[in-house]
This record gives structure tokens, C-alpha cells and sequence, in this order.
């Protein structure tokens, strides 16, 4: 592919992450009140195993597996989506773009359809401590997947103003970690919340 | 000064002061009523006292962030004020509105002043902070929208600059928060669960945007970095002040009939607080240290930076002192949060709103940028008079906070309260002769506007 | 300059094969009902490596020298530890 020389000479080694140093900022701060919520878990897990184990057999684990799917794969799409505008491809960036939204949006329906299965049994965040957990971490990981599309979007938006080049993208890389940072969250939140037992 | 629009700000400056030290006097007596129960009996209640050093606080901040806005949205947006009348005019009917409210709370019993301002046919009087008769309630609110209007349409018709947007943004939700002070439900968890939609999205949500934009202005004046920069730290600042303190609410809610999964999310999320607190302070010294000019106002880059740090020590570590649930179990409404209260409000909203001042009233008294070395020094012992004395009143609170839980909340055979309060009340003593200290640090402050007034300005590097 | 393809695909598209194979490999784990200490450990160092994989070449640290090469690696390790900490004690707790 014409575009990965181009791609691998920009890709020097450097000092800062790629993006607006501002957003890693912000993504260290969101990393770290997910980080606390998962440290929450774990240790209000250790006074209520049994019930804990017991609900999370209520979960729907092929949901949550198609959702990681589908996070890694738009993750997946970003990356592409930066490759291409480093070799100035603007279009191609936005396809990818493109993609990576529409894999967000598979997240959101298969998410939100397991919620609408748990509303329907009457579950709620008072129902028990391992619900008020599961429904918040997830929700508000949730809002960072919607927040993250609009981000991917306003990038893809000026991307077809032509606002990117070669040169100068780092308005790409920003939207890209950003997405990433929510991919990164649920890789742990997965496992954590609908696997380990 | 650019525009000449700006001048009104002075008005809602010097009402803001003398409001302030209406504000001390009245922390004073309260201070000593805690520990010479009779002082000023039957004259002056303890309620009452305690209803004027709060309120007063409240409306002499909202007076001072209206001057800041009338001072620094014309020169940010490069216009005039829309209608620079409207903000005299409001000005005047703010000004003569608190003044009759707290003649009312002082001349009337409390239930003489309900009665007369007909709080029965809206009743909205009787909650901490809010205690304010319905129709002054009802001016608040009209001098907030005239305010908004007048604010709104100069930026419409001007520059956009990020700053403006943010400072409009919060006082925007300023006004509208406040309308929950109208709605009074009978259910007193509902009462509660909605007065904290005034109290603590105001602390810790909308004024914080206030806070961060006057800030980003004082330091883009002072320091001359660039705009880009500081527009970026504004973004991420109020980005992670909504993000915490909405949900933070939470932390209100753990014991008031709300149910329990609040205890979860009003830790977690308020535990976060401090993280834009903490921002501002990297954002603060950041600037200072990236400075391109000397700018000859020193004592406003003092406040600024002490704006910084304050703000940070009391809302972010008083703060996250008493934030989570197990924590607060023990500390909830004890001389802690007293502690904290004071620290937070001083270093965050009584410190910008002095550091905007600072800043401006040299301007705003005809001066090219600053004023004379004297003056700018006495300013300074000021500063350092009332900040030093707000961390002793908070220490001396810390610890009577600290052993009123321990006696009062904790172990087999818990001492009651009034035990409790003889046992502390030395720490009441040192608060109240702190307070004295902070009253003679305002004294020293307040002279600092009378001083030097025909010498030049210190020469620094040029000023713009 | 790093050779940028290997077998034809570039880094990135292994390193996207590879996660999805270690997301099959945890939800197996939890279909086929395990559980104990050991699985649940070994489900959670599978995450965490998820985790340096996208933080390293998605997020693209791994190009980064100094300071800014280690927020993830930290992020990891910070909650990883505590959740192994307390699902061990949870384990000790029940036998
Ligand atoms: C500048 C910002 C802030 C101001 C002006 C402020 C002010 C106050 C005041 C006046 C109260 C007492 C309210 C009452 O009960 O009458 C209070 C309570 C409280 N504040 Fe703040 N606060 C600020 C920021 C924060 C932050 C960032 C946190 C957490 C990290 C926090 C945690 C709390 C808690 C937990 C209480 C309840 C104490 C209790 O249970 O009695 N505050 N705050
Ligand atoms: C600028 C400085 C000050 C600020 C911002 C301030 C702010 C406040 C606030 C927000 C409260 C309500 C606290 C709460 O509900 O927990 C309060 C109460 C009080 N303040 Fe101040 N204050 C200041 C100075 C002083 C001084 C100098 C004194 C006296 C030495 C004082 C004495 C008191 C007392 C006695 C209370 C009543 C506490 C209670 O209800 O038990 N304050 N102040
Ligand atoms: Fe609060």
C-alpha cells in the first residue's frame, strides 16, 4: 500500500503523545475516575462474592462480546483513519472515520438493547449493589462512547473541510486518542464486570 | 480600560466591598455568640447574624462576578456594552433591594418579614443560604436576566473569544439554577435534594466556570501568554468541572431518605472535585512562568496565584477531606465542613473576585495600569493578613471539627453535644481572634484604595 | 525506519487480529463457566495486555520517549493490582 512509507517516516520517536497534549490531560483525568469505580468494584465485590457471582450470571455475555468487537474494530478504523491523512489522503480518512462512528453505533444498540431487557425485569440501580454497579460503570462508560463519536465526527466534519494534510493532523490524532481511551476502559470493564467470577 | 461602558463595573466593585465587611462584622459576632451565648441578647439572635454573614457573602459575590463580567466582556469582545444604562439602572434596584432585605432581616422578626412580603402566597424563605424574602428573590432574578441581556447582546454584537463564552455559559446557569430556590416541595428529602441544585451546582458547577474565565482573563492581561494556550486549559478545566461536580451532587445526598446508590456515585464523582482545582493551579503557575511581559500590577498576578492555590487547598483538600460517604458519616454538618466552607468560599470566590478587582479598579480609577508601589504593597499585607487568618480559622475549625466528631460520633458512650461544645470551645476562642486578624487585614486592604493615589506607577516592563 | 509489514499486513492490523483473539479466548472462559482465583486472574492479565496492546500501538506510546511513554502502563497497573488484591482476598476469604 502506497500510504504505509509515507505513514512509518512521520512515526519518529517523540516526546509527546500524538494529539493535543491537552486531551491526554483530560484522558488521564477521565482514566482516573474509571480507575477508582473498577478499584470499587473489586473491593465491594470482596464483602458480597456470592451475590456478585450470582448476577453477573443474569448478564448478557454475547452482548458484551460483540461490543468489544465492535470497539476494537472502530479503534482499529481511527488508526487507519490517522495513517491515512499522514499520507494525505484526506477522503480515505474520512471513510475510516466513517466506519469507526458506524461501529459506535452498533455498541450503542446491542448496549442499548441489554439495558431494555434489564428495565424489563424491573432492575433497577436499587435493585442490588452488583446492579448499581453494573448499570453505572456501563453507563457511564456509555456516555463517553456517545461523547466520542461526536468528537470522531466534528473530526471527520473538518476533515472534509479539508482542515487536515499531511502536515498538519494533529486534530485527527487528538479525536483518535480519544476513542481509543474509551476502547482502553471497556477492554478492562468487560472482562471485569462480565467474566471474572 | 478600553471602553468607556466598562466604567460601571466600579459601582458593583465598591457595593461588593462594603457588603463584605457587613459580611466580617456580622462573622464576628456570630463567632462570639458561639462562645459568649448572651452577647447582643435579645438584639441580635444568632439566626439572624448568621442569615446576614451569609447572605451578604452570596450577593456580594454575585456583585462582584456581575462587575467582572461588565468589565471584561466589552474588552474581550472589543464593544461597547450593549446598554450600559440597563446595567446602572439594575445596579441601583440590586443595590437598594439587598440593602432593604437585610434592614428587614435586622429591624423584623423573621416571621414579621415573611408575613410582610406575603411569603404565603410563594412560600420560599426559611432555607439556609436562601433565606430571602420571595420578592427579593423575584429581583434577583430580574436584575440576572437584564444582566444577561446586556452581557449576551455585547458579545452577540462582538468578538467571540472563548472566555466570554465560558463566563456567559456559567452565569447562565447561575440564573437558572437559582429558580430552584422557587420551587419549595413539601417532602423534605425533595426540599433538600432540589436545594442543593442552588447550593452545590453553584459551588462546584457553574461558578467554577466563572471562575476559571476571570482567571484565564486576569492572566492573559498580566502575563501575555498566549490565548491559545489559555483557551485550551479553560476548555479541559470546565470539561472536568462538569463532568465530577454534576454527579458530584451526590455527596449531598447520602443521608437525606435518597437512595443508597447515591453514596456510591457522590463519592466516586466528588472524590474527582479536585481534579479541575488542581488544574487551575498547574494552569496558573504554568502561565506565570511561560510569561512574555512584567506586568507593573503586581499585587493582582499575587491574588491570582493565590486565587489558585486557595481555591485548590479548600475545595479540592477540605474538600475531598469530608467527600466520602464512610467519612462523612461521622462529619456531616460538624465544625469540618464549617472549616471547609470557609476556606473554599475564600480561596475560591472571595479570591477571584478580589483578584478581578485588583486588577481592574486601577483602570477603572483613571490609573494607565496599576497603582503606586505603596498602594499595590499595603494591598499585599492585606492579602497576606486575610488569607493567612482564613487557614488559621480553618485549622482551628479542622480540629474543633475533628474532636466534636470523636467525642460527639464515635466510641461505646458518645459525649452529647453541648458537652462537647464546652470542651472545644477554645478553638472557638482562636477562631474568633483570628476573625479579628482577618478584620484588620480587610481594614489594611480596604486602605490601600486610599493610599499613594498621586504617586506614578511602578516601572516595570511596558503595559498594554 | 521499522519495516512496516509483516506477512503483508501492517503492525496495526496484527495487533488488531490479536485482540480480537484474546476477546474470544475471555469469553469462552466465561461460557464455559470457569471460575476461581487462577481464571480470574488470568482473564484479568489478558486485559491488561489488551490494554498495553492499544495503548502501545493504537494510542501509539509506543514511539514516545520519557514521561509520556507511561500513562497507560500505570493506568493498568494501578487498578490491576488492586482488583487482583481484592478478588485474592475475596478468594481466601471463601475457602
Ligand atoms: C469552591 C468550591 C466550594 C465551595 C465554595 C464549597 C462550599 C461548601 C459549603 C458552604 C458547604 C456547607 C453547606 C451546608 O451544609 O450548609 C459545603 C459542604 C460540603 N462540601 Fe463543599 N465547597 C466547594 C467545593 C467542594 C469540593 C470540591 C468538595 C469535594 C471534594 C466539597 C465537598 C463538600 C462536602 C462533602 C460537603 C458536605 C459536608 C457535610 O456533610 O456537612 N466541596 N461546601
Ligand atoms: C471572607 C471570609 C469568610 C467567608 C467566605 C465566610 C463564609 C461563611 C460560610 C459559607 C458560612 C456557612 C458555613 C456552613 O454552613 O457550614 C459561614 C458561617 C459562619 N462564619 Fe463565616 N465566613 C468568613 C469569615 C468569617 C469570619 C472572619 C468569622 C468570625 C470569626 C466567621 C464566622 C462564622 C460563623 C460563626 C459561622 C456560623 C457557623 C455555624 O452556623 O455554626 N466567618 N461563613
Ligand atoms: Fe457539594
Amino acid at each position: 500500500m502506497a500510504e504505509s512509507a509515507v505513514v512509518e517516516q512521520n512515526d519518529k520517536e517523540r516526546r509527546y503523545p500524538p494529539g493535543d497534549l491537552a486531551i491526554w490531560i483530560f484522558i488521564l483525568a477521565e482514566l482516573s475516575v474509571f480507575a477508582v469505580f473498577f478499584a470499587a468494584y473489586a473491593f465491594t465485590r470482596l464483602n458480597h462474592v456470592e451475590l456478585f457471582n450470582e448476577y453477573q450470571q443474569h448478564l448478557d455475555r454475547r452482548s458484551a462480546l460483540i461490543n468489544t468487537l465492535a470497539l476494537i474494530t472502530s479503534s482499529y478504523f481511527v488508526v487507519r483513519a490517522v495513517a491515512a491523512i499522514k499520507a494525505d489522503n484526506a477522503k480515505g480518512c474520512i471513510r475510516w472515520l466513517l466506519a469507526a462512528i458506524g461501529m459506535g453505533f452498533v455498541f450503542l444498540v446491542v448496549k442499548s438493547m441489554e439495558y431494555a431487557h434489564h428495565f424489563s425485569l424491573g432492575v433497577n440501580l436499587s435493585t442490588n449493589t452488583f446492579y448499581m454497579f453494573y448499570l453505572s460503570l456501563t453507563f457511564f462508560h456509555f456516555m463517553h462512547v456517545m461523547m466520542g463519536m461526536i468528537i470522531l465526527a466534528a473530526v471527520a466534519f473538518k476533515a472534509k473541510q479539508g482542515a487536515y494534510s499531511a502536515t498538519e493532523h494533529t486534530g485527527v490524532e487528538t479525536g483518535a486518542s480519544y476513542w481509543h481511551m474509551v476502547d482502553l476502559v471497556w477492554l478492562i470493564l468487560f472482562p471485569l464486570v462480565y467474566v471474572m467470577r | 480600560m478600553k471602553y468607556k461602558s466598562q466604567k460601571v463595573a466600579r459601582l458593583y466593585f465598591i457595593a461588593a466591598l462594603v457588603l463584605f465587611v457587613a459580611q466580617i462584622l456580622f462573622g464576628l459576632i456570630m463567632g462570639l455568640q458561639y462562645v459568649m451565648g448572651d452577647f447582643l441578647f435579645p438584639y441580635m439572635p444568632f439566626n439572624v447574624a448568621r442569615m446576614v454573614h451569609t447572605n451578604a457573602l452570596i450577593v456580594w459575590l454575585l456583585m462582584a462576578f456581575m462587575g467582572a463580567a461588565y468589565y471584561l466582556v466589552p474588552e474581550e469582545a472589543e464593544t461597547e456594552l450593549a446598554m450600559p444604562w440597563l446595567a446602572t439602572l439594575m445596579f441601583w434596584i440590586f443595590f437598594l433591594a439587598a440593602g432593604a432585605t437585610v434592614a428587614g432581616y435586622l429591624l423584623l422578626s423573621y416571621s414579621d418579614l415573611a408575613k410582610l412580603t406575603m411569603n404565603d402566597m410563594l412560600p420560599t424563605m426559611g432555607r439556609e443560604f436562601l433565606e430571602q424574602p420571595t420578592i427579593t428573590k423575584l429581583g434577583i432574578v430580574v436584575v440576572a436576566l437584564a444582566f444577561l441581556l446586556n452581557i449576551g447582546l455585547t458579545i452577540l454584537k462582538g468578538r467571540k473569544t472563548v472566555i466570554n463564552l465560558v463566563l456567559l455559559m456559567g452565569l447562565t446557569g447561575l440564573a437558572v439554577f437559582f429558580l430552584f430556590s422557587f420551587y419549595n416541595p413539601t417532602n423534605v428529602v425533595l426540599d433538600k435534594y432540589y436545594w442543593w441544585w442552588v447550593v452545590h451546582l453553584w459551588v462546584e458547577g457553574v461558578w467554577e466556570l466563572i471562575l476559571g474565565a476571570i482567571l484565564a482573563f486576569v492572566l492573559i492581561k498580566t502575563t501575555g501568554v498566549d490565548r491559545e494556550v489559555i483557551e485550551k486549559w479553560l476548555y479541559i478545566i470546565i470539561a472536568m468541572t462538569l463532568i465530577t461536580g454534576i454527579i458530584g451532587t451526590g455527596h449531598h445526598y447520602y443521608w437525606i431518605g435518597t437512595p443508597e446508590y447515591w453514596q456510591w456515585w457522590g463519592s466516586i464523582f466528588s472524590a474527582m472535585e479536585p481534579i479541575p482545582f488542581f488544574m487551575m493551579t498547574v494552569f496558573a503557575f504554568n502561565m506565570v512562568n511561560k510569561r512574555r511581559r512584567n506586568h507593573p500590577n503586581k499585587a493582582a498576578m499575587l491574588w491570582a496565584l493565590g486565587t489558585a492555590v486557595m481555591a485548590f487547598l479548600g475545595a479540592g483538600v477540605w474538600g475531598f477531606l469530608h467527600t466520602l460517604a464512610p467519612v462523612n458519616y461521622y462529619t456531616h454538618g460538624s465544625q469540618i465542613t464549617a472549616a471547609h466552607g470557609h476556606m473554599a468560599f475564600y480561596g475560591a470566590y472571595v479570591m477571584i473576585s478580589l483578584t478581578i478587582i485588583s486588577y481592574a479598579m486601577p483602570m477603572l480609577m483613571g490609573r494607565t495600569a496599576a497603582n503606586s508601589n505603596r498602594s499595590q504593597v499595603r494591598e499585599m499585607w492585606g492579602f497576606w493578613l486575610m488569607t493567612i487568618s482564613i487557614v488559621f480559622i480553618t485549622l482551628f475549625l479542622t480540629g474543633a471539627g475533628v474532636l466534636q466528631a470523636f467525642l460527639q460520633r464515635m466510641g461505646e458512650n458518645p459525649t452529647p453535644f453541648m458537652v462537647v461544645q464546652d470542651k472545644i470551645a477554645l478553638f472557638y476562642w482562636l477562631r474568633e481572634i483570628t476573625g479579628v486578624v482577618f478584620l484588620i487585614g480587610l481594614i489594611v486592604y480596604l486602605s490601600s484604595f486610599f493610599v499613594g493615589r498621586n504617586e506614578p506607577e511602578p516601572e516595570v516592563a511596558v503595559a498594554e | 525506519m521499522e519495516k512496516q509489514q509483516k506477512f503483508g499486513l501492517r503492525p496495526c492490523t496484527w495487533v488488531y487480529l490479536v485482540l480480537v483473539g484474546l476477546t474470544f479466548v475471555t469469553f469462552f472462559i466465561g461460557q464455559m463457566g470457569l471460575s476461581g482465583l487462577k481464571v480470574a486472574l488470568a482473564v484479568l492479565f489478558i486485559a491488561l495486555l489488551k490494554g498495553q496492546l492499544v495503548g502501545d500501538f493504537f494510542m501509539g506510546l509506543r514511539r514516545v520517549k520519557g514521561l509520556w511513554r507511561w500513562p497507560v502502563f500505570i493506568w493498568l497497573f494501578i487498578p490491576g493490582t488492586l482488583i487482583t488484591t481484592a478478588f485474592y482476598l475475596a478468594a481466601r476469604a471463601s475457602t
